[in-house]
């Protein structure tokens, strides 16, 4: 068979090699447009980079190939997921198909002859045009039948456009692959294109009708080609550019601030605490809000739209975009979003979780809160009591009819001993001002002195301050961290068991940037290590029943630790999951300052509790307080029983006592 | 127009009644130290106020000079200027003696705010008394405030209702709390301002003690005595309950 001949059967095809170039001027220009955009942002401060998540300064080139390029969260949705892998795989291999052909035109590279040209030229290609054509198909019929999530509250225009003009080009080239073929010979492995020629192309019209869609199919992937940047397709190189440049440290990192300019008599300018307007956010966030989709996954995970509360992550960041798009630079934003909405934000992480571009929507929306409370003086008015409780009492806890050391009556408890004591087991604010809640400072406590470890607590009670940063009052967290700093210094104290996986948050993400560094291990993880160690000796006859565990945000999704208190768990129960787990959890409702909040719509921690019991399990495990105190809550919608328990108290009821040898 | 908050800074009013106890009968000093809570519905007022009457606003309290960095707190959430008058006494006279020095000092105070009671006295006095003092009205359980033409018109709330009441000149209200006056969160940036504010310290005097002596103070003693009633028959439960609450006169 003679090999494919350039310009076959075509009259100044030349001209199209030569609008490319124009078309990539555009392109270029376009991404440009992109870029100006983008670059109004702030520049942000540069964190520093951990061994663990090596990067090139801020960006991060495994992320950008992972989930950038191999789109690896998008398939969480198996549907959406294999028909953008068809369109995106698809375009990538005709991408690499055309560049053959103008490398075969240019240097007469032979790609048209023998294997090659059987099973990539025309097999492979016509598999990926077909491929793309179903993505293509996919997606204009769901822009058709479209899904709450893409609706509300507001669809992104531009797709059916966009999606039409790809199908055409793909139509156009098989038309015009199938009029090549019948007018000459069929091709093994061209099998769409064969298709064409054999079934609906007849000889008799094949030339004329392959002139004109090559001229066609030509003139359309060059005008899609220059629309994709001013289209939502633009995503194509945004989205790589987003997951590359953002943390890919689990969490939102909020990262501290430093308000030592507000001390500084010579200071110019004082920097904005938060955000209420677009220009008062980074270059990242930007890019964030030129990056997303509008696809709706972060508003179908969040707990709080899930819940009929104001809040919509996806509202948000759609929010920001158009304020981009229009740059509305020094609008204030704030007023377009309800203050309800933005203090709804449990800031769970499951939004960030579920991105398919990395975009960070609570650090959006934490922003707005820090200047709602920061700059504003607005808060909720419960929030606004724990915030004041905090600051005058150093707990949040207003109006607790319990005592600092009631927790522990009757328990004799050490007291952290510089020099001696190896830990400092943290006991945290919830456990010491929450009846519910002493019980698993008691356990920890037994199941510690029954393992011979040496710990001591703080003879006065602390909290880290991460209420006050969760409900935006960076400043009160700064000034609680650093007193706490100060102290463990003078204290020496290097490590530290936590009782609340808030408090292991703030130790291990915040102190250090404030100069507090410290080894701390969570509760779970360490009963887990005793565990292994053979230091307890527990009841392994597994009849603590059907446990299941609910993870908690700031220990699974913000910390990744999912498996160490899933096997202190079997150690003496059976596990049955939720249909949410992991890093899929439900959030219990509490986090992010909502202890504090009055829930309109359908409350979080009913909705938890209630998919917790129809795993019909016995027990609900939790290793949180606040989880604890949230669920404890929720439960009693549904039985009079009281079924969740913190992961100490399940461990320390099946403690015995190790037989002296 | 120049209004004048008073503010008292108390040992924590939320402590447990487990955990509270007394030092020289007084709550002890390891108590963390904070405003008042109705002193903070008086300041909160008072912003609100200044902010409609564009008026300038002077926190005045009684008390020692450590408390003058919980008292930068109403600072922060508004007011221009503070003054303390340095002094230990608990006498309500002698307080309502040293407070008019300071009002006397700043001459030209239209209006004087207080919190309706102090949270660690509870007596509720001292705003009445200083109000004698200066010969000018005085209204307790104020919850709103209106100016107009040189006319003040404030919305008494009682327990029972709500009464209206206008007067001209000078006054001194007691400020009760309201859904409208609970305290701001002072911004950032008035925290690190109100540092920069003004302070004035006035020496204490020892003058007007009220005619009484301090015996002895004491708190109530917890003690947690258990009994259970029998619950086999609720109705049964209930009769031997409301007996029992009816001869402990509970009820």
């Amino acid at each position: 068979m003679a090999a494919r001949i350039p310009y076959w059967n075509i009259n100044y095809g030349v001209i199209i090699d030569l609008l490319a170039i124009p078309v990539i001027l555009i392109f270029l220009y376009g991404l440009y447009l992109q870029w100006q955009g983008i670059k109004k942002g702030r520049l942000r401060v540069i964190p520093s980079i951990t061994s663990m998540f090596q990067g090139i300064g801020t960006f991060h080139p495994a992320a950008f190939f992972v989930k950038g390029i191999l789109n690896a969260k998008i398939y969480r949705r198996p549907a959406s997921g294999i028909a953008h892998g068809c369109l995106f795989w698809g375009m990538v291999t005709l991408f690499v198909g055309t560049n053959l052909v103008i490398l075969n035109i240019v240097f007469g590279l032979p790609v048209f002859n023998g294997a090659f040209n059987r099973w990539f030229m025309a097999f492979l290609l016509d598999l990926a045009g077909l491929l793309v054509l179903i993505g293509v198909v996919f997606f204009l019929l769901r822009r058709l039948f479209m899904p709450e999530r893409l609706k509300m509250p507001e669809a992104r225009k531009g797709f059916v456009l966009v999606g039409s003009l790809l199908g055409f080009v793909i139509i156009t080239g098989f038309v015009m692959e199938g009029a090549r073929l019948s007018a000459g010979n069929l091709e093994t492995g061209a099998f769409v294109g064969n298709f064409f020629a054999s079934s609906i192309i007849g000889k008799a019209n094949a030339l004329q009708i392959h002139t004109m869609t090559w001229w066609v199919h030509g003139l359309l992937a060059l005008f899609f080609i220059a629309y994709i940047p001013f289209s939502p397709l633009v995503h194509i190189i945004l989205a790589p550019v987003n997951c590359g440049f953002a943390d890919p440290s689990p969490g939102v990192k909020m990262g501290v601030m430093d308000f030592s300019a507000f001390d500084d008599e010579d200071a110019e300018e004082l920097p904005a605490l938060g955000a209420d307007k677009l220009s008062d956010f980074t270059r990242k966030r930007f890019l964030d809000f030129s990056s997303c989709l509008w696809c709706g996954r972060c508003q179908e995970v969040c707990p709080a739209h899930n819940t009929e509360k104001p809040l919509s992550p996806k509202g948000v960041i759609v929010t920001m975009a158009q304020k981009l798009n229009n740059t509305e630079m020094d609008e204030t934003v704030i007023d377009s979003m309800s203050m309800e909405a933005i203090f709804n934000c449990t800031t769970c992480a499951a939004c960030m979780e579920v991105c398919p571009v990395s975009i960070n929507q609570p650090k959006t929306i934490m922003r707005f809160r820090q200047n709602l409370v920061m700059e504003q003086g607005q808060i909720p008015e419960l929030m606004g009591k724990a915030v004041s409780s905090l600051e005058q009492r150093s707990h949040p806890f207003f109006g607790t009819p319990s005592g600092a050391a009631e927790w522990r009556k009757d328990l004799e408890v050490p007291v952290f001993e510089p020099g001696k004591t190896q830990y400092l087991l943290w006991i945290g604010c919830s456990i010491t001002y929450e009846q519910r809640a002493w019980n698993i400072g008691r356990a920890m406590v037994n199941i510690l002195q029954k393992a011979n470890v040496s710990f001591g607590i703080l003879e006065d009670s602390r909290c880290t301050g991460d209420p006050a940063k969760q409900m935006g009052n960076e400043f009160l967290f700064a000034e609680i961290a650093q007193q706490n700093i100060e102290d463990f210094s003078s204290l020496g104290i290097q490590k530290i068991i936590t009782m609340c996986p808030h408090c292991y948050n703030s130790f291990t993400r915040h102190y250090p940037k404030l100069g507090g560094e410290y080894e701390v291990i969570p509760h779970a993880a360490f009963i887990k290590m005793l565990i292994d160690e053979g230091k307890l000796n527990l009841d392994t006859k597994k009849t603590g029943g059907r446990i299941t565990y609910h993870d908690p945000c700031y220990l699974g999704r913000r910390n990744g630790l999912y498996e160490d208190p899933r096997k202190v768990i079997s150690c003496v129960g059976n596990l049955v999951e939720m249909s949410r787990n992991k890093n899929e959890s439900f959030c219990c409702g509490g986090g992010g300052g909502n202890y504090w909040a009055e829930e309109t719509g359908t409350r979080i921690n009913q909705e938890r509790a209630r998919e917790a019991l129809d795993t019909n399990a016995d027990t609900i495990a939790v290793a949180c307080p606040f989880c604890l105190l949230m669920l404890t809550d929720g439960v009693k919608k549904y039985t009079e029983d009281t079924r969740a328990f913190d992961i100490a108290e399940i461990v320390d009821k099946f403690l015995k006592d190790i037989p002296e040898t | 127009m120049h209004i004048a908050v008073l503010a008292k800074v108390v040992p924590d009013y939320e402590v447990p009644s487990m955990d509270f106890e007394l030092s020289n009968n007084r709550a002890h000093e390891r108590f963390s130290r904070m405003l008042g809570l109705y002193d903070e519905n008086a300041i909160e007022t008072g912003i609100q106020l200044k902010g409609k009457t564009s008026s300038s606003l002077t926190i005045i309290s009684y008390g020692l000079e450590s408390d003058i960095q919980f008292l930068r707190k109403g600072v922060a959430m508004g007011a221009d200027k503070l003054v303390l008058v340095k002094g230990t006494s608990d006498d309500a006279g002698i307080i309502a003696q040293n407070l008019k020095q300071a009002i006397d000092n700043l001459e030209d105070v239209d209006l004087i705010l207080a919190g309706q009671q102090s949270a660690d006295m509870d007596r509720g006095v001292v705003p009445g008394i200083l109000a004698q003092m200066l010969g000018t009205a005085f209204i307790p359980q104020v919850g709103y405030i209106d100016y107009k033409n040189g006319d003040w018109t404030v919305s008494q709330m009682t327990a029972t209702g709500q009464r209206e009441l206008e007067f001209q000149g000078p006054g001194v209200l007691s400020i009760t709390s309201i859904p409208e006056n609970v305290p701001r969160i002072p911004a950032v940036r008035a925290i690190f301002a109100a540092k920069k504010k003004p302070v004035i310290k006035l020496n204490g005097i020892e003058q007007g003690k009220m005619p009484l002596q301090e015996i002895s103070v004491e708190i109530p003693k917890i003690e947690s005595v258990c009994e259970f009633i029998d619950a086999q028959d609720p109705n049964e439960a209930v009769k031997s309950l409301l007996t029992r609450l009816s001869e402990e006169r509970y009820i």
